[in-house]
């Protein structure tokens, strides 16, 4: 174990340096386009921490984030890459749609239910894939992108058709309200009493309990428990499980659906806190943010709730570039492609490094 | 039924097939050199900003082209540099280059057309057929290449080889490392010439819209062979023809008919007609003296 932990400082260096490597670049193209740096720097510290409210909007836009983040990380612990995110999101949320606009329920009664509802539409749209990859053993990458196109299909039909709930006002096919004992109400009101002057316009609602939730159950099973340890050492070598006598198969598919599960939350705040409905229209991509938030957070619980913070920043960022420079938001999306390779690349250079360093130890 | 129609029907769904079976291809030449190219799509993103663009700039539909090709050959040789020489998981690697393509065609496309979301209109094109792009007729002669060049010269032995067994084929003298590159590269190419038939009227964001996903079903549905790799996208392009085309007389919802080349490859891929195997080595970065 100590050896391990000598080493861990090199890990923590890859992403720490492939985040100031981003930034760098993201200033050289500032440069290039013939901006000022330093409007640039303000445009982006304008938009991020400039006052209370832009940082309660960071910690808003951090909570689907940090949930896509999780999704994608606890697969990956158990070395199973759950493309499919995208997919179980759209249909966990409308799951947990469904359950908000058709029961009738008590409050205290109908937020629990809406959230597992979303939990279950998750993880079943995670179920084929998952059986398929430990019944028959195909790679569960090419199966869940093509769920993911699946999902977007089905959704689209079943807004536009069976569940669409459009009252001639709205252009975008939706479904009907959510029933108001199911909205998420918003936490502002604490935050403000803790002394956090959190305006009502930023949505910290109850999707952040969730997450907080989800968060500590996760590090809690992984780190705490058995079955938890047994995800880890699947992840760290199957041949090794599977000597062990640890049922490689069952982990890998218990830790594919926990995935789905996770990913099944991701629309819950824009689903029953901002909207109060489910469209087709709901925020694209968080599947594809979520695999470089793990990624970054080094598939860790705690690291991923650091990158699903930075990635709030980098969309802010490039929102307040968008508005006060001349350089366009999609910037953000370069930055964060480049910072992936960067960083993935600086870890196997520092991977061979250690080993070559190991074997000086060993002569 | 009318012979215009079905006239219609026929060139309308090659043009539709064609960006899928050009990716597809492409799909087969990576995959079958051991590396797993779900970048397909990213790169098709650059190489149709990247048509237009170069019309634009040189005065020439060729030109352009060409420069697509350029652009594919160098977004294709990230992934390479990336999964092959660094040995990055094929995967991570062909993500963050969606990522990055996705803001790089926007990006691109605000610094030059002044627009994020669209470039300018492209004045030159490929002459037309009934109203379809003649590049499209393109794909057939291109696959019996890809075929042949697979399936009967040394290159493309050498290149399967290394995507099956690269420890033996490294034994026996094969450069590993030449040969993905090349794959990869190849790959790059034919999203070059999938923009070739992709709208290069002009350049609007969103507009690959998943067509190399679908490209890389074809590629599974296919069984990794050339040709039965275009017969896959031209069975999913027109089977979108017919949505487009006969909306109103289909009963489907339209939206069934998109979900099918997707649920099509699952069920290939299940096993359920008969058996699909990939190249044994795909995804699977080889290292020199291990194991």
């Amino acid at each position: 174990m100590k050896r391990i932990s000598k080493y861990s400082l090199y890990e923590l260096a890859a992403p720490l340096l492939g985040f100031a490597a981003s930034m760098v670049i993201l200033l050289a193209i500032v440069v290039v386009v013939g901006e000022n740096p330093g409007k640039a720097v303000t445009a982006i510290w304008k938009m991020t921490f400039s006052s209370p409210a832009r940082a309660a909007t960071l910690l808003s836009m951090s909570i689907p984030l940090f949930l896509a983040g999780l999704a994608v990380a606890l697969a990956f612990r158990a070395s199973i890459f759950n493309i499919g995110v995208e997919g179980q999101y759209f249909m966990g949320a409308l799951t947990g749609a469904m359950a908000g606009i058709y029961l009738h329920l008590p409050a205290w009664l109908h937020i629990p239910v809406v959230v597992i509802c979303a939990m279950a539409g998750g993880m079943l749209w995670a179920l084929v894939p998952a059986l398929l990859k430990v019944g028959r053993g195909i790679h569960e990458v090419i199966t869940t992108i093509m769920f993911n196109s699946i999902a977007l299909a089905l959704v689209n039909w079943l807004v536009n058709g069976p569940l669409s709930g459009v009252e001639g006002a709205s252009l975008e096919a939706q479904t009907k309200h959510i029933q108001p004992t199911a909205v998420f109400q918003k936490l502002n009101a604490g935050f403000r009493a803790l002394g956090w002057d959190v305006p009502d316009f930023v949505y910290l609602d109850y999707s952040l309990i969730v997450a907080v939730v989800i968060g500590l159950v996760t590090w809690f099973v992984l780190f705490r428990l058995r079955a938890g340890f047994e995800l880890r050492a699947v992840g760290t070598s199957t041949d090794v499980s599977l000597y062990a006598g640890i049922k490689v198969k069952q982990v890998q598919l218990g830790a594919f659906l926990a995935s789905g599960a996770i990913a099944g939350l991701i629309g819950l705040q824009e689903v029953f806190a901002i909207r109060g409905f489910y469209t087709y229209e709901i925020a694209s991509g968080l599947g594809l943010d979520g695999i470089a938030i793990a990624l970054i957070g080094r598939n860790s619980p705690l690291g991923v709730v650091f990158s699903a913070f930075l990635f709030a920043f980098l969309k802010q960022a490039g929102y307040g570039l968008q508005i006060y420079t001349r350089v366009p938001n999609s910037v953000i999306y370069v930055i964060t492609g480049v910072m992936i390779l960067f960083i993935v690349v600086t870890n196997e250079l520092i991977a061979k490094y250690i080993r070559a360093l190991r074997k000086k130890e060993a002569v | 039924m009318d012979l215009n129609i079905v006239l219609d029907y026929l060139l309308k769904g090659l043009e539709i097939s064609a960006p899928i079976g050009f990716a597809a291809l492409g799909g087969v030449f990576s995959e079958k050199s051991g590396v797993t190219n779900i970048a397909l799509e990213g790169i098709m993103i650059v190489t149709t900003f990247g048509i237009v663009w170069g019309s634009i700039m040189f005065g020439s539909i060729w030109l352009g082209l060409l420069f697509a090709v350029l652009l594919g050959v160098i977004v294709a040789a990230i992934h390479a540099l990336v999964t092959v020489t660094y040995k990055v998981d094929q995967i991570i690697s062909g993500t963050a280059i969606n990522i990055l393509a996705l803001g790089l065609g926007r990006f691109l496309s605000q610094n030059v057309f002044g627009q994020e979301t669209q470039t300018a209109m492209n004045p030159f094109a490929f002459p037309q057929i009934r109203g379809m792009n003649s590049f499209a007729l393109a794909l057939i002669p291109v696959a019996i290449l890809s075929w042949f060049v697979l399936q009967k010269t040394v290159f493309g032995l050498r290149l399967r080889s290394v995507g099956e067994n690269p420890e033996s084929a490294d034994t026996l003298g094969v450069n590993v490392t030449l040969m993905r590159y090349a794959g990869v590269i190849i790959s790059g190419v034919m999203c070059g010439l999938a923009a070739g038939v992709l709208y290069p009227s002009r350049w609007v964001s969103g507009m690959t819209g998943g067509r190399g996903f679908i490209a890389l079903a074809a590629m599974i549905f296919g069984r990794w062979s050339p040709i039965g790799a275009v017969l896959a996208a031209m069975l999913f392009g027109y089977a979108d023809t017919a949505r487009i085309m006969f909306e109103s007389q289909i009963p489907i919802p339209s939206q069934f008919v998109q979900m099918f080349p997707y649920v099509l490859a699952v069920v290939v891929l299940a096993g359920f007609v008969g058996k699909a195997r990939g190249p044994a080595a795909a995804g699977r970065p080889y290292v020199k003296g291990e194991d």
